[in-house]
């Protein structure tokens, strides 16, 4: 029976396999959101926070790869955790 | 399960990466290959330098949340347009791909763009492929050094006017070289030079055919859009086998040999290290460099061109060709409709919006003259590229007056004009408590923008 971890793959093939798609989502998610929000309309009144539109732009483009990544990372650990226990079964 | 083992000094990214050094190629597709990256590359980068009307030709005004595309200016709800030219694209891809296979691979993405540019400073600097890889493996010496040093100065700076020129997509690019010069570039202008400067060096110095490879969802998909009369770059087994080296000038058929002189030129030109007459790869991103490279050995044994050629499956095997076919059909009828679709709309799309908000503290007055009037703000938005002057009116009962403190209404192009108004009418023309009644706005210097808004008009009743 053939190996079923993936742990043969090296540690940057993962982190690729996880910061690459989650960038992909994150700059869809940014498009979408942003053509209906103007972050400046998302601070509350009684805030008085100063920040440039490049920032909040920038800022919330990270936080949705930063929410991405978190998906994808969740996959893979799911997937390699998966794999090492059923392995194990098949010994 | 055996991990893989990089070479030393050779960071390791996906199974047995073995850095391939593609070997000089020249040829009639190569020369239509280098037109077509130079021009794409010549786009990019002079892209940012066009000026229409005063201001950058096309600017995603982040800030200001417009985007200029020459004359046209977008705003946030001009967004459909957008999604509908994401899903023209996907579908012209459909139609290309096809059509004629991975030419997206070979001929225009970024991914071979780039890395074909990298390569070619490589070349310039570190020499023809066997000087490289010797190169490689030579002890580090000062010439060594120095080379590499020289190398990827160059990639940097190259990478840095990529970066630089990408930001310049969504700052204007005066005002971003007036910041560089004055090293006052704000903290994020800085941070996405960097980022993508550092993504261009990553992907096209170091990543390479392995992006396609690995990384690209295009990559594993396209052959669902193939069938039997897609254009491809295949290997002619029948002529070519059996394989062999012979010496210049022999009649393949006295030794017993196919046309194929396993000279192995195929598989060094090739820039994702595959070997064509395998047969069709998902690595193979359709570049025609083993076209080329086969077609000059070919010439110098006198044996016909096209050992390696651009075909389809069918007339591979004698079927013939057949451009025409329902899928193509299909996919160009659905890309021309929507396509038509797009163009109108956006042609006919009137660059004019007017809100109308009935003031929500009272509901109607009485005016010394007896007449009953009503407040409202309006919300005029000037979405065209140049200022007008517009002329306001409003209508729905007999004898209806508007009347406003602003004479004139102009506002400037790409703005947002806020005036109240009070419209006043005879209670005795009031048919009902509450009445329709429709503004409207027409350019003064163009038929074409105008626009209506209805809204209500309360009086005290008529009982």
């Amino acid at each position: 029976m053939p190996s079923l971890t993936p742990d043969g793959i090296p540690r940057s093939q993962q982190a690729i396999s996880v910061l690459w798609p989650s960038f992909i989502v994150a700059i869809v998610a940014s498009g979408v959101f942003f053509s209906a929000f103007d972050p400046r309309d998302l601070i509350p009144f009684n805030l008085d926070i100063d920040i440039s539109p490049v920032a909040a732009y920038s800022i919330g483009f990270l936080l949705f790869w930063l929410l991405a990544l978190l998906s994808s990372f969740g996959t893979l650990y799911f997937t390699i955790s998966n794999c090492r226990f059923l392995n194990k079964q098949g010994d | 399960m055996a991990t893989t083992e990089a070479p030393p000094g050779e960071p390791v990214l996906y199974e047995a990466h073995k850095k391939i050094y593609p070997r000089e190629v020249s040829g009639y597709f190569t020369r239509l290959r280098v037109i077509s990256l130079v021009t794409l590359l010549g786009i990019y980068y002079i892209t940012p330098l066009l000026q229409w009307d005063g201001r950058q030709a096309i600017l995603f005004d982040l800030p200001a949340r417009k985007f200029y595309l020459f004359g046209l200016t977008l705003w946030p709800q001009d967004f459909i347009y957008l999604a509908a030219l994401l899903i023209l694209a996907g579908l012209a891809l459909f139609f290309f791909t096809a059509m004629l296979g991975r030419v997206w691979c070979g001929y225009a993405c970024p991914q071979t763009v780039w890395t074909e540019a990298y390569l070619w400073m490589e070349r310039k600097i570190e020499g023809t492929h066997n000087q490289r890889k010797k190169l490689d493996k030579a002890p580090t010496s000062a010439a060594k050094i120095r080379i590499k040093a020289l190398k990827h100065t160059v990639w940097i700076a190259f990478s840095l006017w990529t970066g630089f020129t990408f930001v310049a997509y969504f700052t204007p690019i005066d005002e971003l070289a007036a910041e560089l010069l004055s090293l006052s570039l704000g903290p994020w202008e800085t941070f996405w030079i960097l980022f993508y400067s550092f993504a261009t060096y990553g992907n096209a110095g170091f990543m390479r055919e392995q992006v396609c490879k690995y990384m690209c969802p295009y990559a594993r998909f396209q052959s669902a859009m193939f069938d039997s009369d897609t254009l491809i770059v295949a290997y002619h087994p029948e002529r070519g086998e059996q394989r062999g080296s012979r010496r210049r000038g022999v009649e393949p058929a006295t030794v017993g040999l196919g046309d194929c002189i396993d000279c192995n030129v195929c598989v060094q030109v090739c820039p994702t290290g595959i070997d064509i007459r395998d047969g069709l790869q998902y690595e193979c991103i359709a570049c025609s460099a083993c076209i080329d490279a086969c077609d000059e050995i070919m010439d110098k044994m006198s044996y016909p061109r096209g050992l390696i050629r651009y075909t389809t499956e069918n007339s591979a095997i004698g079927k013939g060709q057949k451009i025409l076919r329902p899928r193509i059909m299909v996919y160009a009828a659905i890309l021309l409709l929507l396509s038509g679709l797009l163009v109108t709309h956006v042609a006919q799309r009137v660059a004019l919006d007017l809100d109308v908000i009935r003031d929500r503290n009272t509901l109607y007055r009485e005016t010394p003259e007896g007449l009953i009037e009503n407040v409202y703000t309006l919300k005029i938005l000037n979405m065209d590229s140049k200022p007008h002057r517009y002329t306001l009116w409003a209508e729905g009962i007999d004898g209806l007056k508007l009347v406003s403190d602003q004479p004139e209404i102009e506002v400037e192009e790409g703005s947002v004009f806020e005036m109240v108004v009070r419209l006043q009418a005879d209670e005795y023309n009031l048919e009902a408590r509450s009445v329709e009644v429709n503004f409207h706005l027409q350019a003064q210097d163009s038929n074409h923008l105008n626009a209506s808004r209805e809204a209500r008009f309360v009086g005290p009743g008529s009982s």
